[in-house]
């Protein structure tokens, strides 16, 4: 015999070998009273092992360290109370996206009916020129309600000048599509007719 | 800790904890504490506390560092509650957090003076027959202590908890989160250790390899 089994006493010991392992320790202890005496070493420390480190702890030592640990946990609670917060947090989510949602329709909501500028047959047009002028339309969109005629821009005409024509200046004719950021803008203006100046006829 | 190991574990899923039985009863209070109940801690402290305190001495070696270490442990449990995963056992959970703690703060002390009572008490005096019993006990206990201290900390820990603490090999390797094999070679030079420390110490003659 001259195979120890030395490095395999430690595992042997609590039991740690499998069952091949173990029938092979077994067998060669049996045998060598060398590795036998290091076995009974080891059992030997291993009860003393146990024995030494029982813990040193009696129950008041428990109580204390109760009393510390409950009152750290206490004031920490007290000061921020994370499970409660963590257990509300989705429901908080929630409530902060459907409150955005809600914001976001009624602005949309808002400047899709901003109100235009009221209906009016412009100042600055003389009577009956705006029917002279103003050509029947259509609006482009289904939103007729929308479509206005805008007043005539005053400032496209001195002042000083006298109204020489009862059709001066175009007509602006705007509409107002669904869409709040779009308006389209027609301005129309009739061309005078050419001077009818009549030219005297040569003489034959 | 033991980050070398971690990605290596996470593939064979040795990083999760033991599962916990059907009838856990620590279960309840888990629930409870993270309902907001805070006063339900307290029985769970009860119900755990005589083994974190033991567990953080037997590693640590000093009652008070022990004592200081288990309420760290308690309090990091109570604020990490949360990433506990229901269905994995506690008090493996909590075995954990508590050595994680006390690496932190043997980190922190240095390494383990030697107990100075020790050696003193190996020489013979002359107490009487009926007190010399006692301080003969009081002599290996005080010996062991100091074998266990002059272990490696992770073979510390390895023999704490397999052979006091009474997990088995395979709930200490995914406790501390590495492989059976590294905790079965840890743990069987530590009882080596461990025999031939006392060995030589109490029985100087005696012994040695063959």
């Amino acid at each position: 015999m001259t195979l120890h089994v030395l490095d395999q006493l430690p595992l042997w010991v609590e039991g740690d070998l499998s069952a091949a392992d173990l029938a092979a320790v077994e067998h060669h202890l049996a045998k060598c009273p060398a590795c036998h005496a290091v076995a009974e070493r080891l059992r030997t420390s291993q009860v003393w092992l146990r024995e030494a480190m029982q813990p040193p702890f009696v129950p008041i030592d428990h109580e204390h360290l109760r009393h510390a640990v409950m009152a750290q946990i206490r004031t920490e609670a007290a000061a921020k109370p994370v499970h409660r917060l963590a257990a509300i947090r989705p429901t908080l989510l929630a409530a902060c996206v459907a409150s955005l949602l809600i914001a976001t329709l009624i602005w949309r909501q808002e400047h899709a009916t901003v109100s235009l500028p009221p209906l009016g047959v412009p100042s600055a047009l003389p009577a009956g020129s705006a029917t002279q002028t103003a050509p029947v339309v259509t609006p482009p969109m289904a939103r007729q309600d929308l479509a206005r005629v805008a007043p005539l821009k005053a400032p496209l005409r001195r002042p000083e000048e006298p109204v020489s024509s009862p059709i001066e200046g175009p007509a602006r004719i705007e509409f107002q599509t669904a869409n709040p950021n779009i308006r389209i803008i027609w301005l129309a203006q009739a061309k005078p007719l050419p001077e009818m100046n009549p030219t005297p006829l040569e003489a034959p | 800790m033991f980050h070398g190991t971690e990605a290596a574990l996470m593939d064979e899923g040795l990083t999760s904890l033991p599962e916990a039985s059907a009838d856990d009863p620590l279960e309840p209070l888990i629930c409870r504490i993270r309902a907001g109940d805070v006063e339900a801690f307290g029985d769970l402290l009860a119900r755990t506390e005589g083994r974190i305190l033991a567990l953080a001495w037997r590693i640590l070696g000093d009652r008070h560092l022990a004592e200081d270490a288990a309420q760290e442990t308690y309090l990091r449990v109570f604020r990490s509650l949360n990433s506990f995963r229901l269905g994995e056992r506690f008090e493996a959970w909590m075995v954990r957090i508590a050595v994680n703690v006390c690496y932190d703060l043997a980190r922190k002390r240095g390494p383990l003076p030697a107990p100075a009572e020790v050696l003193d008490g190996l020489e013979g005096d002359a107490a009487p027959m009926a007190a010399e019993e006692a301080v003969l006990l009081h002599q290996r206990r005080a010996l062991v202590r100091q074998a266990l201290a002059t272990l490696p900390l992770a073979e510390r820990t390895a023999l704490v908890l397999r052979d006091l603490e009474g997990h088995s090999t395979e709930e200490v390797a995914r406790i501390l989160g590495v492989r059976p094999v590294t905790i079965r070679s840890q743990v069987a030079s530590a009882r080596a250790k461990v025999q031939a420390f006392c060995s030589r110490l109490l029985k100087p003659t005696d012994g040695g390899r063959p």
